[in-house]
């Protein structure tokens, strides 16, 4: 990924999301600006509704916007191609995903390949870094296994080695923690963190657990669909 | 490309009751298709047996104009020449000299009009089926009384005769058209079950038909047997053109009995559309099951395409699973298509005594398996099943990963 002035990552420009409910518009973002810059570990928080995860599906991405513009990393995501768009996830976004975030026919060791082969990585180059993204993560037992043989927090790490692994510039993480108990939520942040620190790489995940909010160093603060609060931690 | 091969793979055994009702679906579609096609090359080889074994022969030599109206004076020129050239063909197994004509037969009791063939006892032997099919008396035995005479069941109890009693034939002389009658002494009752031959032929030796129609050494049919009984079917082969000179006709079976081909593409085009009958319900079974397992795994559809899986893979890799059901289902289909015609080739379809255009089945009908059934009908269903899975799979390639992970929940 190409870092731009400022090294801002993400860069959102008065975005707005509309959807339609029973044929009733409902706007879901309400014309948000924020930057996030690279290395940042963000929390996007606010009760259900606030527009949490509508927004980080708007900027990695994953939907359109009604309104405003994207840019990640300087890229216009509004002037890509959808193919484009698949390639720019595959190569700069890292998802973590509530839940069921691996194929459950794969192994785990397959799960974390995956978008290094979607990549086009040689065969060596990927099984060295699965093993040792697996190894940091405490997973290198599980290698060969499939997601249904391993417990929640299991899997959310497995699906944290998948995001990583292919060294994407931003990881998004949505509600990472939701399924989990304390202890594996607070592990799981645990991680993530010390996995921003190392690699630099910009983390936004959405919560709205209040141990999750303490680990994030900027809290930005959604409410009915706009930026309610924006405060970085010293 | 290896990752989706091994992705679909282990998907399409993910729902294991639905992989084996949707194969077994296609399984029974294919193993229909290969039955029903084994079962139509035995209907033809069973029809072309009974139509040329049991009399006609797989080829006949006549002169021009002799079928259409049985005319005594229309012989076949040349005869000895044909004769000789055909005892040194390569190409032919036997054959037998003929005389035909419209007679009439009567006993003390009745009168029928018949066809009074006159045949060589000897080589008809090899040629037709009169022989075998003696239920009464015997076939002409050598040095048996030159007024013998061989008829067929049906013909014996209309007449009311038995073997031993006397009949007279009637018949037109060649060219001063007089009557002939003479008198002859049923010597054999035989029962091909075939109406045309119980009802309406009466066999006597050749000599004497010649001497009662005035013909000399002449003849108005040569029936012929091939080593190879192809050459009966090939309108263009060289055979035909080489003996039908000097205003002689040669034909095969396929146009001596046109009717027989006609059966035969009608066979074939029942086939095609219990073909295409199958296919709809395979196409129904494997979309249905496609779409069931795509609906079952919308979030993961939905993951894959977040994580940069593009629109077109997605697509390929519900082509995959579909291509990996089709292989799973073919196998099956072939075990079954083997194990269904396996058993029919042993135990047979009766159909003896029953007429399908113009032929009466003479043998029990046998499913015919060949290579080609279990190769190529496996690979059309393969080939299907790609097509049929576009459908899902455009489905699939629509989705957009928001959409995908909605539709989950």
């Amino acid at each position: 990924m190409n870092k731009k002035e400022n090294n801002h990552v993400v860069m959102a420009q008065g975005i707005v999301k509309e959807y339609r409910e029973d044929k009733v518009p409902v706007k879901a973002l309400r014309g948000i600006d924020l930057t996030i810059d690279e290395g940042e570990f963000t929390a996007i928080v606010g009760p259900s509704g606030s527009g949490k995860t509508t927004f980080l599906n708007v900027i990695s991405g994953l939907d359109d916007a009604t309104g405003g513009s994207v840019r990640l990393s300087g890229k216009l995501l509004s002037e890509m191609s959808g193919k484009e768009l698949s390639d720019f996830r595959r190569d700069n976004i890292g998802f973590i995903f509530q839940s069921n975030n691996l194929i459950p026919v794969l192994t785990v060791e397959e799960n974390v390949e995956y978008v290094m082969l979607l990549q086009g990585v040689p065969k060596k180059e990927r099984h060295e870094r699965v093993k040792k993204i697996l190894a940091d993560l405490g997973l290198e037992d599980m290698a060969d296994r499939r997601p249904n043989r391993l417990s929640g927090g299991q899997q959310q790490r497995a699906g944290v080695a998948r995001a990583m692994v292919s060294k994407p510039a931003l990881v998004l993480a949505d509600e990472p923690t939701a399924s989990l108990d304390s202890e594996a939520a607070e592990s799981l942040m645990e991680i993530m963190r010390e996995l921003n620190e190392k690699s630099k790489i910009t983390f936004i995940f959405s919560t709205h657990d209040q141990r999750v909010m303490k680990k994030a160093r900027r809290l930005i603060v959604l409410k009915d669909g706009k930026v309610d609060r924006d405060e970085v931690k010293g | 490309m290896i990752m989706f091969i091994k992705l679909a793979w282990r998907n399409i055994f993910r729902n294991k009751r639905r992989t084996a009702i949707a194969s077994t679906v296609v399984a029974i579609g294919l193993a229909s298709l290969i039955f029903v096609d084994a079962l139509m090359i035995g209907m033809e080889r069973d029809m072309i047996k009974s139509a040329t074994e049991s009399f006609m022969g797989e080829g006949q030599i006549h002169r021009e104009g002799f079928q259409e109206t049985y005319a005594v004076e229309k012989t076949i020129a040349n005869l000895d020449s044909l004769t000789g050239r055909l005892a040194h063909e390569e190409l032919v197994e036997n054959f037998s000299v003929r005389v035909l004509s419209y007679a009439a037969i009567s006993s003390p009791v009745n009168m029928r009009s018949v066809t009074m063939v006159g045949i060589n006892p000897e080589s008809e032997k090899h040629l037709s089926q009169i022989d075998d099919a003696m239920e009464k008396g015997s076939y002409f035995e050598a040095g048996g009384g030159e007024r013998n005479l061989v008829i067929g069941r049906e013909l014996a109890e209309r007449l009311e005769v038995g073997v031993g009693d006397r009949v007279v034939l009637t018949a037109a002389q060649v060219q001063t058209d007089n009557l002939a009658q003479e008198l002859f002494r049923v010597s054999g009752i035989y029962f091909m079950n075939v109406d045309e031959l119980d009802k309406g032929m009466a066999f006597v030796r050749l000599d004497k038909a010649r001497e009662m129609l005035n013909l000399g050494d002449s003849a108005h049919e040569i029936a012929i047997d091939f080593r190879q009984s192809s050459v009966g079917r090939q309108k263009d082969h060289p055979f035909w053109d080489e003996y039908s000179r000097l205003g002689n006709t040669a034909e095969g079976w396929a146009e001596l009995m046109p009717q027989l081909q006609t059966a035969f593409e009608l066979s074939r085009f029942s086939i095609y559309i219990t073909g295409l009958i199958l296919f709809g319900v395979v196409a129904l079974g494997i979309i249905n099951a496609l779409f069931m397992s795509l609906y079952e795994r919308m979030y993961e559809f939905g993951v894959l395409l977040a994580v940069g899986t593009r629109k077109a893979e997605l697509a390929r890799l519900i082509v995959f699973e579909a291509g990996a059901l089709a292989i799973v289902s073919s196998v099956a289909g072939i075990v079954l298509g083997f194990i269904v015609n396996y058993i029919f080739t042993h135990v047979g379809f009766d159909f003896t005594g029953s007429e399908y255009s113009g032929v009466t089945f003479r043998e029990p009908l046998y499913p015919v398996m060949t290579a080609g059934q279990f190769i190529l009908y496996p690979i059309l269903v393969f080939v299907f099943t790609l097509i049929v899975s576009l459908y899902p799979a455009i489905y699939a390639a629509r989705l957009t990963p928001v959409n995908a992970m909605r539709k989950a929940h």
